[in-house]
């Protein structure tokens, strides 16, 4: 029972359909090069199904259920299921078994303009009622300047991700756990994107979702830039703000990515000032600082290898607040459509006054 | 990003702070920067999940969590901790929590010298 409930209560390690920056510039230039997306994740463009073939084991038709049910041109189907089990270490080591992700996505074109939604379930909630449970996490109307290519202008409008930051697939990474871009921060909004193979821009006006009982509660603006420096290497710029009712939060940061071709080995910073502003009551304003650094490199067999570093100093007023994790992480590309992960993470507060841990296997199958 | 940069900037974060702790001692302190980020993150106590009913990252939720959890003021001004403290601690019979890592202690001395000190002003 006690693996149960923590099994449960660490659904921490959800990870959705969003992109693998793993691939960016070792591949392609863009999130654009891969998905039809603007700013990456979900589903895959005809150059990232050809990725997903070329990149894994045995390869395989990366369509749609193995290319078994064909649909016309102007329809794309897809879907993410994903669940995990292993070790966790929060006072001795426990085990945990959980689902993840269940959902099915579709997208329908018409020349310029496509619709994009998801529908799946998600926990129940005991303050919610039954139908809590099934739920679209992102839906939206999509104008693109050029389609068919991947650069020029998307415009969206709907439910969705704004773009910030690196946009790792795992949430626990701190910048995104802690940071501006935490697991089901969806929202409504109106985003615009320039992309191309030089630099992309997305700035994203989003309200908080008051009717399925959101995660972001506030509403406000998010902007993202990155400036490719020749094609080894990208910077980038970003900013939020979201104001609730009772508090105001901005954040500030930068990426970085380098990739070093002689080593095929691929680096991924991005560090955030966060600055909480409480309105409510006596008030208060606490700032914090959060940082990840990964580097990723592909293995023989289409095993790929990501060792990370994370840093969150939770208010600068107080000494000794802050906590830190180091995470490796190895995926096997079984096929174009099966992923095998083995995650794990250590972690310690204030340079080892207490922590956890844990080793989880993951499936992922893209259908 | 240079990597000695960032690991730079994680020394100097490090460095931060001062001591004693100088954060209020409020019901709105305490739920939007411990609670909030700790119990309240989305999957776990929060108004998208609610697990085991509690909601620890609004302060209306927060309100009702801790009431729940017994935490009350008292007419002689030492606000009682109910099941909080035996749930951070782990005590026998409890799960702690959070179950992945613990409070810091600067954050468990906050939250109970706001019940304890400041009798739970505001909850």
């Amino acid at each position: 029972m006690r693996a149960l409930i923590v099994g449960l209560i660490l659904l921490v390690s959800t990870r959705l359909a969003y992109a693998y920056p793993q691939f960016q510039l070792s591949h392609d230039a863009t999130c654009t090069g891969c998905h039809i997306s603007p700013d990456g994740g979900v589903l895959l463009d005809e150059n990232g199904l050809g990725v997903a073939e070329s990149e894994s084991w045995q390869g395989h038709d990366a369509a749609f259920l193995y290319g078994l049910l064909g649909t016309p041109d102007w329809l794309q189907l897809g879907g993410e299921l994903r669940g995990a089990a292993g070790l966790t270490y929060p006072r001795a080591l426990d085990s945990a078994v959980y689902p993840m992700q269940g959902e099915v996505e579709g997208r329908a074109k018409a020349g310029a303009f496509s619709i994009y939604a998801n529908a799946g379930f998600r926990r129940p909630n005991v303050n919610q009622s039954v139908a809590h449970v099934i739920w679209s996490r992102e839906h939206y109307v999509m104008w693109q300047q050029k389609p068919g290519e991947n650069e020029g202008l998307y415009v969206r409008a709907g439910r969705f991700m704004p773009t910030f930051g690196l946009r790792l697939a795992e949430h626990i990474v701190y910048t995104q756990k802690y940071g501006g871009r935490p697991l089901y921060y969806e929202a409504y909004g109106v985003g615009v994107s320039y992309v191309t193979d030089k630099a992309e821009v997305h700035a994203t006006g989003f309200a908080s979702d008051r009717i399925a009982s959101a995660a972001e509660h506030g509403d406000g603006g998010a902007l993202y830039g990155e400036m490719r420096i020749g094609t080894n290497a990208a910077v980038g710029i970003e900013g939020k703000y979201s104001k609730a009712d009772d508090d105001t939060r901005t954040y500030a940061g930068v990426t970085g990515k380098l990739f070093l071709p002689a080593a095929e080995l691929l680096l991924l910073g991005e560090a955030q000032l966060v600055r909480q502003e409480i309105t409510a009551g006596a008030g208060d304003t606490r700032n914090a600082l959060v940082a990840y650094v990964m580097a990723s490199r592909p293995l023989p067999s289409n095993l790929l290898l990501d060792i990370g570093l994370g840093h969150y100093t939770q208010d600068t007023r107080v000494k000794g607040l802050l906590r830190d994790c180091i995470d490796a992480n190895l995926h096997w590309f079984f096929d174009s459509h099966i992923e095998l992960l083995l995650t794990t993470r250590l972690e310690r507060l204030n340079f080892g006054q207490s922590g956890g841990g844990y080793a989880l296997a993951q499936l992922h199958v893209r259908l | 990003m240079s990597t000695r940069w960032l690991f730079a900037a994680v020394l100097l974060a490090a460095a931060c702070g001062t001591t004693p702790d100088e954060r209020p001692k409020t019901f709105e302190a305490v739920t939007f920067e411990v609670l909030a980020p700790h119990c309240g993150q989305v999957q776990c106590h929060s108004t998208f999940t609610a697990t085991d009913g509690k909601e620890f990252d609004t302060l209306e939720g927060a309100r009702a969590a801790l009431q729940d959890l017994g935490v009350h003021s008292n007419p002689d001004m030492r606000g009682s901790t109910g099941e909080l403290v035996l749930l951070l601690e782990g005590a026998p019979g409890y799960e702690r929590m959070p179950p992945d890592v613990p409070l810091a202690q600067e954050d468990r001395e906050l939250l109970l010298s706001w019940i304890v000190d400041e009798n739970a002003a505001g909850l």
